[in-house]
């Protein structure tokens, strides 16, 4: 029934690039346990220190400085709860924790966790085009800072946050930084060391590698206690035997971007997309349009059209599209990350969020626009009728 | 194959309407399937494969069904439309002494027209249920509902709010076949739902039972405490703790002892009183309703009416009232006319309509 098979949701996950089958078949054949001495746990254990060294270089810091996680989530979770596990023994009076007000749902979960154990957390609004408020930011904190949160670009609208500035203020009062730079990898240059922020998460998933492979970047020195228990892997700071064929793609994968050529050819893209909707549909309002932003994430609304219907549709069209986080669907809550820009519940209802890849042609741009421009039009005319027996 | 057209089908990941869209898709339709998320099932402690249509597992069988079909499927979350719509009446019904359907509602609102909204949204030329009905064009040339294969496991009942001008739009894929026959099909299609239980009662209501809920979402309301009257004199015979846990002709849990069966006869909301009485005292040769809802033209004829859902129908008069009330007269006595469900009239096979009994 589907008129294609197009995916535009690439922040919510990415196709593994094609090329890695053919490798993949090469890695199989390491499958000992990177940690035994024996023969068998030689190849794997290469591979985990080539990817570690490739990913290193990438990033800009030292291979030892990179802990494997799980993924994104897990790479969050080990940055906050276990920088601060660590530093309770070394700063016990550091009892405040801040957060972006736009952070994924892997941070802002630990919010209502931290508080629970006696930690007071504070969130930096945002404004309509996800810009945060820095005075305030600078207003609140303090001394009793241990920890600040903010992600470096956002997952549903894309705005980047001036991370290295509001690095130096936490720095300023000796808070620890961490952010969240999941959706950054592979969409723009960034270096940490630039950043010089003391903990980043990132996934493996996001940028054409296997799923099941993430990374904490942890600073040389900051305390950090592992989360989960029970081995020696990743110096001590987190057990478990290694995902050694998701993190060899994930290194791969990072050495096969054309980092700067792709950049420019998704925003290529993306600005035609945006032009395209803006001319083609009446009411399309394409939230922090002018804002820094990742080059491929349009995060758009519709003027009384649903998102959910226009997800629906497309789906049945042949192309996927997100609304809202991905792991949400099916939950009729209006993005939290649209809400906090204070958009209106109705206008966050009519959104939806296109997200290209290096995967991405121009011809699906087109195909994508004018299927859009049929399924709005289709939903529009069916508006005023309504349900119908509402309102007897 | 050319599509026989585009069909919506609610899922609700029970057999029936499992089978339902497994025999569209065989049939050559294009089919999309949704189910409603109408209750926050993280609530809702009902023992697993109870077969009520609230709980997460319920939703991950239809799934599992429309993956098995290959046909797309989504989740719609109706939880607010549910809760306006059925809870919240169910739950005034039950305060005000009545006994209420809320079934009937969930069809009128959400199945028959949130998902019919839902249809047009989707491009969708039709929308299919797991119902045992069946659509037929009447001698007029007019779309109607009538009686289904199965005559035990028949649901015309709660179809009665149905708007005759969307009935060509809706199908029953399994309104021909008897259950046993969807059960067969089901298990020689590997539909993995085909030995699940067939759900009883109320979906949202666990085993702890109607009034329970009600105490438990709705602390706010105070409960309408009275006393139990003996029919007709007036005896009392105990105390009890809320009008909400009364149905007419209820025999348990009555909470008072006798040497011979004794049945509610009356709820008086006004006095919080429960009369209670013998079975014979059950019986009424005329019964009131209101909010009416004809799917044909009434005439003065008799009809079959079915005044709850297990019985067969008993011939009755229609009288109009004023208002669009009407009297119904039984050719035979009825046993507990109950306040607050349907009565729902029938030509032969064919569903004119309904109204709630008073």
């Amino acid at each position: 029934m589907t008129q294609g098979n197009i995916y535009m949701d690439f922040n919510a996950t990415t196709p593994p690039d094609p090329g890695l089958r053919e490798v993949l078949d090469q890695w199989l054949g390491q499958w000992g346990n990177p940690s035994s001495i024996h023969q068998h746990g030689r190849g794997p254990k290469k591979i985990l220190r080539d990817s570690r060294r490739t990913l290193a270089e990438f990033l800009n810091c030292h291979p030892l400085e990179l802990i494997f996680t799980s993924g994104g989530s897990e790479s969050n979770n080990l940055a906050i709860k276990g920088s601060l596990a660590a530093l309770k023994s070394i700063h016990p009076h550091k009892d405040k924790v801040i957060f972006g007000a736009i952070e994924h749902p892997s941070v802002m979960a630990q919010k209502e966790y931290l508080q629970k154990i006696g930690y007071e957390v504070v969130t930096i609004p945002v404004d309509r085009f996800g810009q945060y408020d820095l005075n305030f930011y600078k207003q609140i904190i303090d001394e009793r800072v241990a920890l600040v949160s903010v992600m470096l670009a956002n997952n549903e609208v894309g705005v980047l946050a001036p991370i290295k500035e509001m690095v130096s203020i936490a720095h300023s009062v000796g808070a620890y930084f961490h952010s969240d730079c999941v959706q950054a990898l592979g969409k723009i240059n960034f270096r940490l060391k630039d950043l010089g922020v003391d903990l980043a998460s990132f996934s493996g998933h996001k940028v054409y590698a296997l799923k099941g492979c993430g990374l904490l970047f942890c600073n040389k020195g900051t305390p950090l206690e592992p989360q989960i228990l029970g081995g020696a892997q990743e110096r001590h700071r987190r057990a478990g035997t290694e995902n050694v064929l998701a993190v060899a793609s994930l290194a791969w994968s990072i050495a096969q971007l054309k980092t700067d050529q792709l950049y420019e050819q998704m925003k290529g893209l993306r600005d035609s997309l945006e032009a395209q909707l803006v001319e083609k549909i009446e009411g399309v309002e394409i939230f922090a349009q002018n804002q820094k932003r990742l080059p491929n994430t349009t995060s758009l609304c519709i003027a009384g059209v649903s998102g959910e219907a226009m997800m629906m549709n497309l789906d049945i069209r042949g192309f996927s599209v997100g609304t809202g986080a991905a792991c949400s669907s099916g939950n009729p809550e209006p993005s939290p990350v649209l809400l906090a820009m204070g958009i209106p519940r109705a206008k966050a209802q009519s959104s939806l969020r296109i997200t290209i890849g290096k995967m991405t042609t121009d011809q699906q741009i087109n195909d994508f626009v004018r299927n859009l421009v049929e399924v709005v039009s289709h939903l529009r005319n069916l508006q005023p009728s309504g349900e119908v027996r509402r309102g007897i | 194959m050319a599509s026989k057209g585009r069909v919506l089908v609610a899922m609700s990941g029970g057999v029936d309407s499992s089978v339902a869209a497994a025999l569209l898709v065989e049939q050559g339709y294009e089919v999309i399937g949704v189910t409603m998320q109408v209750w926050d099932y993280s609530e809702c402690n009902i023992e697993e494969g109870m077969g009520t249509c609230c709980s997460s597992e319920d939703v991950d069988d239809a799934r599992a069904v429309a993956d098995r079909l290959d046909i797309p499927f989504y989740v719609l979350n109706c939880e607010s439309e549910f809760k306006s719509q059925v809870i919240d009446p169910f739950v005034q019904s039950y305060m005000g002494g009545k006994t209420p359907l809320p079934c009937v509602n969930c069809n009128t609102y959400l199945k028959f027209d949130h998902l019919i909204f839902k249809m047009k949204e989707l491009g969708c030329d039709y929308l299919a249920t797991g119902h045992y009905a069946h659509i037929e064009r009447g001698e007029s040339g007019r779309w109607g509902i009538v009686t289904s294969a199965d005559s035990w496991k028949d649901q015309t009942y709660f179809l009665f709010t149905i708007e005759p001008s969307i009935i060509d739009r809706l199908l029953f894929p399994v309104g021909g076949m008897t259950k046993k026959e969807v059960r067969e099909y089901a298990e020689k299609n590997d539909l993995i739902v085909a030995k699940k239980k067939d759900s009883t009662g109320i979906c949202f209501i666990d085993n702890s039972g109607y009034g329970a809920f009600i105490d438990k979402n709705y602390p706010q309301l105070a409960a309408k405490k009275g006393k139990i009257r003996r029919y007709p004199e007036g005896e009392v015979l105990g105390d009890h703790e809320g009008i909400h846990y009364f149905t007419y002709g209820q025999r348990k849990g009555l909470g008072i002892s006798s040497d011979r069966p004794l049945y509610v006869i009356k709820v008086d909301v006004e006095t919080g009183d429960v009369w209670v009485g013998e079975e014979k005292d059950l019986y009424s040769k005329a019964m009131e309703i209101a909010d009416c809802h004809w799917l044909d033209e009434m005439k003065d004829e008799i009809y079959q009416v079915k005044i709850r859902y297990s019985q067969k129908g008993a011939d009755a008069h229609l009288i109009p009232l004023e208002d669009g009330r009407y009297r119904v007269e039984f050719v035979n006595e009825q046993r507990a006319v109950t306040p607050g469900q349907a009565a729902v009239f029938y030509k032969g096979h064919r569903l004119m309509g309904g109204g709630w009994i008073l």
